[in-house]
């Protein structure tokens, strides 16, 4: 078992492949009374065309598979469902999809053990009917629809569907009414053949453990060991131009809502030390004790903080600033000409310092629970990253270096405009 | 007990929480004052217009960057509503010192910061700042009329509104838009002094602390110079008006999905019989193996969201479920149906030992966050109420199934709401 300390946070992780391929890593935290695990398989609602190892052969799926299947997972062929039984034992149970990765996870103060036996029964053994898979259409229509009226889901998906013409990451996770309508037990069984092997998933356990005695068990809970051949996908090639400059639409709300959105390139040397410098930039520019925010705010452009994210995979990459704006025109403007400043002006060493500091603590802080520590590691490790890389790149991010990226990722040609603007 | 509870003055306490579990100290002023039509924008108003500046640090650049300066220590403040009162929350959270990089003392900084900006604002001729008062009413007012943009939460926020028409908890924690244009910089300072002096007070400190962090309040001028009081708050609350018949309430705006949200009333009011009522609502629907969630989303495949919650300072159940517009009545008589199959008692000893597992789990996790741990212990200081996690678990486990079903006997629906589409 690989061992990797980090002085910072005083943690350790402990990693360990499986013969079977699969890759388990440990958090252990001897104070807490929680406990945290998460297994996920490398698919989400961007794998929808790839080779199936077995055959060789080349599918397309219908939009919300890997969705539609982390609602499946639950059934049992003896009829009972997963997440009921995890419930009655008094563990919370979930799970989620993502562009890239779905996960199942739970968390326990009492019957972990027991809980186990469940979890790692469910996740292998799929079981699917047509009826079963019919009547979860409604369901999953019904999700579709809560989000139809999250102003905060359609200003996102708007800027993305901006900057890319053809990546799936353009498509909404659970689908549409119509996709999913075309998925069958067949579609699933196939797709979790592909993807639900051990080779394919990681598992990220935190809490009050002895790293080698929660290896023994999740061994013994293993029932797949052949190693499932490599998956190839297939992706739409790389987008270096973007889609759209802008889209607007209008929804029954208050307050209007904008996303600004910059197209960028995946490929990069070291994507850990180039997303601190980029959470730098971002915070200097528009958090909190920026002068444009500060700006905004006493002329009551801008309702609060704006979200600041960058999102990557291997397949692309794009920075995100969302906020509230009875303006959103003028606040977009206003970005504008922050962003023309910094470039021209380079980056001020006062502020740049200030923020650094600010970032480590951040850093800190997301050590505080044992699912933000398990979830953390699980999504890093999909984008081939441990997450305290984080903690040890951080001293190696300088003022030159991050006006570099400015330079290179906040390009006007590259930049996107999401708006839901109110009817009212 | 984990949390210790220090009396600093008459009115003002101060409740230490020890842990070793986290990263960060989380530092919190609540100040408790009663809920009513009269104050509630202007209570609301107040963290708006302090977060803008304290005597020491007179703007937001100044704030923000002392906060960064704290390896971005995190300020947090808002109103929230527990029972009739309204709370003035104010947080501040920042990196525990065995985890910085230098040797420094952020509690103490991060102390003295929040305790200056809840009670030293900044003022100009014994006013607020006229400029901060005024642009804060602007945000306000879009936060106030901001209330539509989510659509599940303004159904449950218009689900209590009519259950609780003309009385305080009935009131939307953040006010009115015509309250704004009667308030002024001069008002307000004067409201607030007034509210200041005679509102209940907690300070809260929750990470690696000891007997000093007392001595760090009681020696901060702020707490010195502020008056001890017989704090005014509501220790009891009004209940919803009885209804012969449920009221139904149908609101349209441009939804996609549906928005149904019923409030019920526990009759039943003591405080023991708090406990079944959490059972109660854990098997009607407040777990994957609960009734709302297996019949009318597994089995009748009309929702995602099917589920429900209990407030415990006002015993009432909300039932809220995201549906198919067509689907309502359907959807109702479904709901009824689960209410009436409580009633009937027809639910097994396994439904009962499932609710207090899912119960007992709940109480053993307020202590894996510093937050619900603070509102666990605040909520206890709200209802005079001492009880440590384990007899709390006791209490649930004690829970028998005939308490259950007089607690269903109990149960009365007020109000339906629906939040429809405007086709």
């Amino acid at each position: 078992m690989q061992i990797i300390e980090n002085s910072k946070v005083k943690e350790k992780l402990y990693i360990e492949k499986l013969e079977n391929g699969l890759t388990v890593m440990i958090i252990p935290k001897n104070n807490v009374a929680k406990k945290y695990i998460i297994w996920a398989t490398h698919f989400g609602s961007i794998d929808n065309h790839f080779i199936v190892p077995k055959t060789g052969e080349e599918v397309k799926i219908p939009d919300g598979v890997a969705h539609f299947l982390e609602h499946k997972m639950f059934e049992q062929r003896n009829g009972t469902n997963s997440l009921d039984t995890l419930s009655a034992i008094g563990v919370d149970a979930n799970a989620y999809t993502t562009n890239d990765h779905t996960a199942y996870l739970y968390e326990a103060t009492d019957n972990f053990y027991e809980a186990l036996d469940e979890f790692m029964d469910y996740v292998q053994n799929p079981y699917f009917t047509d009826e079963n898979v019919e009547k979860e259409k409604g369901i999953i229509g019904q999700e579709i629809k809560m989000y139809e009226d999250y102003p905060e889901w359609q200003v996102y998906l708007n800027a993305i569907k901006c900057m890319y013409k053809e990546n799936p990451v353009r498509l909404d996770i659970a689908g549409t009414i119509e996709s999913i309508s075309e998925i069958t037990p067949q579609v699933l069984y196939n797709c979790c053949d592909t993807f639900y092997n051990p080779a394919n998933m990681a598992m990220v356990i935190c809490g009050d453990f002895v790293p080698e005695e929660i290896i023994k068990e999740i061994k013994k809970r293993i029932i797949k060991n052949e190693n499932g051949g490599e998956i190839k996908r297939i992706y739409t090639p790389l987008e270096t131009k973007i889609n759209e400059k802008e889209k607007t639409v209008k929804m029954d709300v208050n307050n209007s809502l904008f996303t600004i959105g910059f197209l960028d390139n995946p490929n990069s040397e070291n994507i850990v030390k180039k997303h601190i410098a980029i959470e730098i930039l971002l915070q200097m520019m528009f958090g909190k004790s920026s002068e444009l925010y500060r700006n905004l705010y006493s002329e009551g452009l801008i309702l609060n903080e704006p979200q600041l994210d960058y999102e990557f995979t291997s397949n692309y990459a794009h920075v995100l600033v969302t906020g509230q704006s009875k303006e959103p025109r003028r606040v977009i403007e206003e970005f504008k000409k922050t962003l023309d400043k910094f470039i021209k002006d380079g980056i001020d060493e006062a502020i740049f310092t200030r923020t650094k500091k600010k970032i480590y603590g951040r850093y800190v802080a997301d050590y505080n629970s044992v699912s933000d520590i398990a979830r953390m590691f699980l999504s890093d490790y999909f984008k081939g990253i441990s997450s305290f890389d984080y903690l040890e790149e951080y001293n190696q991010v300088t003022k030159e270096f991050t006006q570099l990226v400015l330079n290179e990722v906040f390009k006007e040609d590259k930049m996107v405009i999401s708006i839901v603007e109110s009817k009212q | 007990m984990n949390c210790k509870k220090i009396n600093i003055k008459e009115g003002i306490n101060l409740h230490i929480i020890n842990t070793d579990k986290f990263k960060t100290n989380l530092l919190a002023v609540f100040l408790t004052t009663p809920l009513n039509r009269e104050n509630v924008t202007k209570n609301a108003l107040i963290p708006m217009v302090l977060r803008r500046g304290s005597s020491k640090l007179t703007n937001i650049e100044e704030i923000n960057n002392k906060l960064d300066e704290m390896y971005g220590a995190d300020f947090n403040c808002g109103v929230d509503k527990t029972g009739d009162n309204q709370i003035l929350k104010f947080y501040m959270e920042s990196i525990n010192n065995n985890f910085l990089p230098e040797n420094e003392n952020l509690l103490e900084e991060s102390m003295r910061v929040l305790l200056d900006l809840v009670f030293n604002p900044l003022t100009e001729n014994n006013t607020f700042k006229e400029e901060y008062v005024d642009s804060e009413k602007q945000n306000l007012k879009q936060i106030i009329l901001g209330k539509i943009d989510n659509k599940a939460k303004y159904a449950y926020d218009r689900c209590i509104e009519e259950m609780y028409k003309d009385k305080p908890f009935g009131l939307y924690k953040y006010g009115y838009v015509e309250d704004l244009e009667n308030i002024d910089s001069k008002n307000l300072y004067e409201y607030y002094k007034k509210m200041i002096s005679e509102c209940k007070i907690d300070i809260f400190i929750s990470g690696e602390v000891n007997e000093q962090s007392k001595e760090i309040i009681e020696n901060n001028e702020n707490i010195k110079s502020i008056n001890e009081r017989q704090a005014i708050y509501n220790k009891k609350s009004e209940k919803a008006d009885y209804v012969e018949q449920e009221r139904i309430v149908e609101e349209k705006m441009d939804v996609s999905q549906g928005k149904l949200v019923l409030g019920l009333e526990v009759e039943k009011n003591d405080k023991q019989s708090k406990y079944p009522a959490l059972v109660y609502n854990a098997i009607l629907g407040g777990t994957p193996t609960s009734k709302m969630f297996q019949n009318v989303r597994e089995k009748a495949h009309l929702a995602y969201v099917a589920g429900s919650n209990y407030i415990r300072h006002k015993n009432n159940i909300f039932i809220r479920c995201g549906i198919e517009i067509k689907d309502y009545q359907k959807t109702l008589d479904l709901i009824k149906v689960q209410i009436e199959d409580m009633r009937k008692g027809d639910f097994t000893e396994e439904d009962i030992k499932n609710a207090k597992a899912s119960i007992v789990s709940t109480i053993k996790s307020i202590p894996e966050e510093q937050d619900s741990e603070m509102m666990y212990y605040f909520g206890q200081e709200i209802s005079e109420q001492k009880m440590e996690y384990s007899e709390y678990e006791q209490n649930i486990q004690n829970v028998q199934k005939q308490e259950v079903v007089d607690i269903a006997n109990s149960i009365k629906i007020n109000t339906i709401y629906f939040l429809t589409s405007n086709n």
